[in-house]
């Protein structure tokens, strides 16, 4: 796995790969990737990817409001808010 | 009167001839958990609620089930009000405003949850060693692993310090740590427990499930367990049988099938000689063995470790700072609040494991990957589909091993994966299954797995109940006895 | 070098639902920040989402008015990506099998017919509020629209200049807003759009490198924004270098675009099948439920306006091509009986109102009900077309009530014959010199007296009653 990307995985997940364990776990994953390549030997011509163990259909929900404002606790258990909002670093767009 | 090692039913008996208050019970269990610190099995703890409610059970005399009955909820579980943390100190602050819909209907049954159960971080992983809450000790061995992802939960049943507990199950979270602790676990048919405030790690695999002393005592729980919930549209809708009927009923003529693709060769001699018992066992109770075959089981390891990264980088991308959990210090800009929050936040195996997830969902390597391995899946499905035709219900071994030694599986994840061998199948095709105590390795206990066709749980735990009738695994306890 | 434009629309729908996509969370707009937010909106470690029927029926309306293909099978897909106001840090959305399949929709410019294919339409949630100008060095976040129903509708790329494109828009907006599944209020953002725009030679087959420049939501910064960058697309073209594919933003301040994203990995949206959603099924049963009940359709009121109401085909066109209009018609033809008098009011005064305001009809003071009332006072003679005016002015400006106005200024109109005889005398007997000249032929001088009896009664009389008197008492 080049460098590249790896790096480009771990900035769409978010994560920092310093020089520590950058190496390890680029080596983690190349193994990883190594060994589920097994599944390459597998016949799968015409079979339709599983998505979901149960062959059933959605329930869905009547177009009602049933939530309660909750702001109060939600602002308060958040790492960092004011009385309305959540607040993050300044995003410049 | 010791209510250590106790089942439920033999605690209910207790409560209700009056030989023990509620209140007396749930002390006694708090007296056991701090007798048993080492463990390492609880995160946090629930005495100040857990005592008001056994007083009023005892104020007010309850029919609820499983009144006044002490459980330990794995700590995936939203617990209204009560910290949640799924092992991780990315949720070392969570207080979850709701309640998962299993813990609720434990709770109205009566179950009084004394804490939150230490597991592997995220529920990722066979032996809960990537806890940031340190690693749980299994209390059949000083250093010994008790497997995972529900470790805290196996450890507590195991140690019995409480005669139930909550467990989820995505890979084999619940019957590998039955296994390696000697105690009972049970993964339902996927749906049949809501997953309604159980904290996602691959969406379509995890189930939560009971884990106790003996699978008498896992169909009770069981039956408070499973609900239709509309709140989650995979919950099934199907009937809710009374998991507790019949179990006595004898198992003459259950065709049990033996997968030809399990090499049992390749195991220790000393496990399958327990294996080999454990089948004379049940050919006694009249059953018959048939071998099956199911051809792509060999490539289950591999489409799970597809499938579960691929949903877990997804279902994990919510933990950004910005609404819940920890955030990083002074972040100087978004970037680096996500950044620095996740890396901070998350381990090494679920920063892993969100990598591969993101690797195989990325455009250029999704249909090489994912779209596969749902494939796979597929097949593996039909596989038991076929399978099921023949067989009522299918057997091996739940783990390759005892419990090992913390630290022994070494740096390469590969190693670890290949714990759950025995157990991926069942959740890559959504089936139920079951792992009891069936032997003895070097003075550590191991399972026996059992696994059902779809909404077939009463087959398996009149399997599992009938075997436990006629021996005595179950009924063993670790040496080192700490009594309160 | 001649450059030929091809451009295509992504335009984003609010559903006029009363809950959220996958929640029961309120959709109404306004609530002060975050007090419309459920477990599931905030994204909660181990909540779940459960799919909102209605907005699927609202979807599904969509198709049939574009004679698009219907899936009543569906699927839903996550999209994956970090931005603060997305709290799970992905968007459900429908990737691989919309609930609306290809359609079509006619559109007008300058008199010419022309029809646009659209790709697909279909669900998905919508993310919350980034507020990046309230606090210092912070962005707030709010989430009240985090979950809101929205119905993307792609066209072909056979848009070929920025008037087809606020066309296309324009007759999008008037479909959902007449479906009765949008509230077409731009100021609000309940629609807004991404355009592509690539250049290639004419005659070429092969379709340029395009640019997305996104969220538009005003017709007149959609027209804008297409000139600006094909004229940038052009420029770069002709001194031989290549059109960059990259996202954009409008700058409406500077009357430019500018390139948005700065790092190219971060479009890599690992698109997936949602595994908390299974596939949503919609009867037969239902989709003949909604057919039957589907909403009329401009094209269709105007028919009927014109078979039954007796308008002429322009009277019929403008009252039609508003749903707020329409529906103020029809509200007032149920009260009062004369199609013909109501459509007068609305494509006269009216919109000469609206023109002069430079407003469309919803964000006007006069309300639906106002104006049925009004027509009723003038029918039943109340008060005089001239009077009605005046009243219609005084809403227009401040809003209240036809009747309170009516009353306060004491503007009923004279209907007492004798009384306005009376008057008549009056007027005749006091101006014996102008009597005299009308008698002699001086036909005009009949408007001076209108207007004495008038003045006399300002403004009050019923004008009929007034000239029949007049005419009678000065033969």
């Amino acid at each position: 796995m080049d460098k590249k990307t790896v790096s480009t995985i771990a900035y769409l997940s978010r994560l920092s790969l310093d020089e520590e364990n950058g190496e390890k776990i680029t080596k983690d994953l190349e193994n990883i990737i190594k060994f589920v390549n097994q599944l390459e030997d597998a016949n799968t011509q015409n079979i339709e990817p599983l998505s979901s163990p149960l062959e059933k259909t959605a329930k869905t929900r009547e177009d009602k409001v049933t939530a309660q404002n909750r702001k109060d606790i939600f602002l308060e258990r958040s790492p960092k808010s004011n009385d309305d909002y959540f607040l993050v670093p300044r995003v410049v767009e | 009167m010791s209510i250590q090692y106790k089942t439920i039913n033999e605690l209910s008996q207790m409560l209700k001839s009056r030989d023990i208050s509620n209140k007396e019970l749930i002390q006694e269990t708090f007296n056991l958990i701090d007798a048993n610190l080492h463990l390492n099995a609880f995160i946090t703890l629930n005495k100040d609620a857990s005592l008001l409610k056994a007083e009023e059970l005892d104020k007010n005399l309850s029919l609820q089930p499983l009144s006044g009955i002490p459980i330990a909820q794995k700590d995936l579980f939203c617990t209204k009000d009560l910290r949640t943390t799924c092992g991780s100190n990315m949720l070392s602050n969570f207080i979850p405003p709701y309640s998962a819909t299993v813990i609720e209907n434990l709770e109205n049954a009566g179950c009084v949850s004394v804490g939150k159960t230490n597991m592997d971080e995220f529920a990722m992983g066979s032996s809960n060693e990537t806890s940031f809450y340190g690693n749980v000790q299994n209390p059949w061995g000083d250093k010994l692993v008790p497997g995972g992802s529900s470790g805290g939960s196996a450890a507590a049943v195991a140690a019995g310090i409480v005669p139930a507990a909550s467990g989820t199950d995505t890979g084999g979270s619940i019957r590998q740590p039955a296994s390696l602790c000697g105690i009972s676990g049970l993964k339902p048919t996927y749906g049949r427990i809501s997953r309604w405030g159980m904290i996602a790690f691959a969406s379509s695999l995890d189930q939560a499930g009971p884990m106790a002393r003996t699978a008498e005592d896992c169909a009770l729980l069981l039956n408070q367990m499973c609900s239709h919930d509309l709140k989650d549209t995979t919950s099934l809708d199907e009937t809710i049988p009374d998991f507790t009927e019949n179990l006595d009923k004898p198992i003459k003529g259950l065709k049990i099938g033996l997968v030809k693709e399990f090499d049992l060769s390749q195991l220790d001699k000393e496990v399958v000689k327990v294996f080999e018992e454990s089948k004379k066992q049940y050919e006694t109770l009249g059953a018959e063995f048939i071998e099956i075959s199911l051809p792509n089981i060999s490539l289950s390891v591999p489409t799970y470790y597809v499938v579960a990264p691929a949903e877990c980088s997804s279902n994990l991308s919510r933990f950004d700072g910005v609404k819940f959990g920890k955030r990083c210090d002074d972040p100087k800009d978004l970037e680096e609040l996500y950044i620095k929050t996740r890396s901070e936040g998350f381990g090494d195996e679920v920063k892993r494991r969100i990598l591969i997830g993101s690797y195989v969902l990325s455009a250029g390597f999704y249909d090489a990957y994912y779209k596969k391995a749902q494939q796979v899946r597929r097949l593996i499905k039909n596989d038991f589909d076929d399978a099921f035709k023949k067989v009522d219900v299918i057997m091996s071994p739940t783990t390759r091993g005892a419990a090992f030694e913390e630290g022994s599986k070494g740096d390469d994840p590969i190693q670890m994966y290949l714990e759950d061998l025995f157990t991926i199948p069942a959740n890559l095709a959504g089936l139920p299954a079951l792992s009891i105590p069936n032997g003895m390795v070097d003075g550590k206990p191991i399972g026996l797995q059992l696994i059902g066709n779809f909404l077939e749980e009463n087959k398996l735990l009149r399997a599992a109940h009938n075997f436990q009738l006629s021996t005595d695994w179950h009924k063993k306890t670790p040496k080192r006895d700490i009594q309160s | 070098m001649s450059w030929e434009t091809v451009i295509g629309l992504e335009i984003h729908v609010q559903l006029s639902t009363d809950s959220k996509l996958f929640s029961g969370g309120s959709t109404s707009f306004g609530a002060e920040p975050n007090t419309h937010v459920d477990l599931i909106d905030l994204g909660l470690p181990g909540v779940l989402p459960v799919a909102n029927r209605g907005a699927f029926y609202k979807a599904i309306r969509f198709g049939l008015a574009t004679n698009a293909e219907i899936n009543l099978t569906s699927t839903f897909d996550r999209k994956n990506y970090f931005y603060p106001d997305l709290p799970k840090g992905y968007q459900i959305t429908q990737m691989a099998l919309p609930v609306i399949g290809k359609g079509s929709i006619k559109i007008e410019v300058d008199g010419e017919e022309k029809v646009i294919n659209i790709t697909r339409a279909h669900l998905e949630e919508d993310a919350g509020k980034s507020i990046h100008d309230l606090f210092e060095g912070e962005t707030g976040v709010d989430l009240n629209r985090a979950g809101t129903p929205l119905l993307e509708i792609v066209s072909e790329p056979e848009i070929s200049n920025a008037k087809e494109a606020v066309a296309y828009f324009k007759a999008i907006r008037q479909i959902v807003t007449f479906l009765d599944i949008c509230d077409g209020n731009m100021a609000q953002g309940s629609m807004r759009c991404d355009v592509n725009v690539s250049l290639k030679k004419i005659g070429d087959d092969k379709l340029g490198t395009r640019a997305e420049i996104k969220n538009i939501n005003s017709f007149k910064f959609i027209e804008k924004a297409i000139n600006y960058e094909i004229g940038r697309q052009a420029r770069i073209l002709e001194s031989g270098e290549s059109v960059v594919q990259e996202t954009r933003l409008y700058d409406s301040v500077k009357n430019e675009t500018r390139s948005m994203r700065s790092k190219e990995e971060a479009n890599d949206y690992r698109y997936f099948p949602c595994p908390d959603l299974l596939p949503v099924v919609i009867s037969d049963d239902e989709l003949n439920e909604i057919k039957n009940n589907l909403p009329e359709l401009p094209n269709e009121k105007e028919k009927r306006y014109i078979e039954e109401s007796n308008l002429d085909i322009s009277e019929a066109k403008i009252i039609a091509s508003s749903k707020t209009m329409a529906n103020m018609f029809e509200e007032a033809c149920a009260k009062t009986d004369d199609s013909k008098l109501i459509a007068n009011w609305l494509v006269g005064d009216i919109s000469a109102l609206l023109n002069k305001d430079n407003i469309d009809l919803e964000e006007s003071k006069l309300t639906s009900n106002n104006f049925a009332v009004l027509i009723e006072r003038i029918s039943d003679k109340t008060i005089s077309g001239k009077i009605a005016k005046s009243v219609l002015e005084e809403i227009w400006e401040s809003g209240g009530s036809v009747d309170e106005i009516i009353e306060t200024k004491g503007l009923v109109q004279i209907q007492d014959e004798s009384l306005i005889e009376e008057i008549a005398l009056k007027i005749i007997n006091g101006n014996p010199s102008q009597v005299e000249a009308f008698k002699d032929g001086k036909d005009k001088l009949f408007g001076f007296f209108v207007g004495q009896v008038m003045k006399e009664t300002q403004g009050k009389a019923n004008p009929q009653s007034v000239n029949e008197i007049l005419k009678k008492l000065l033969s």
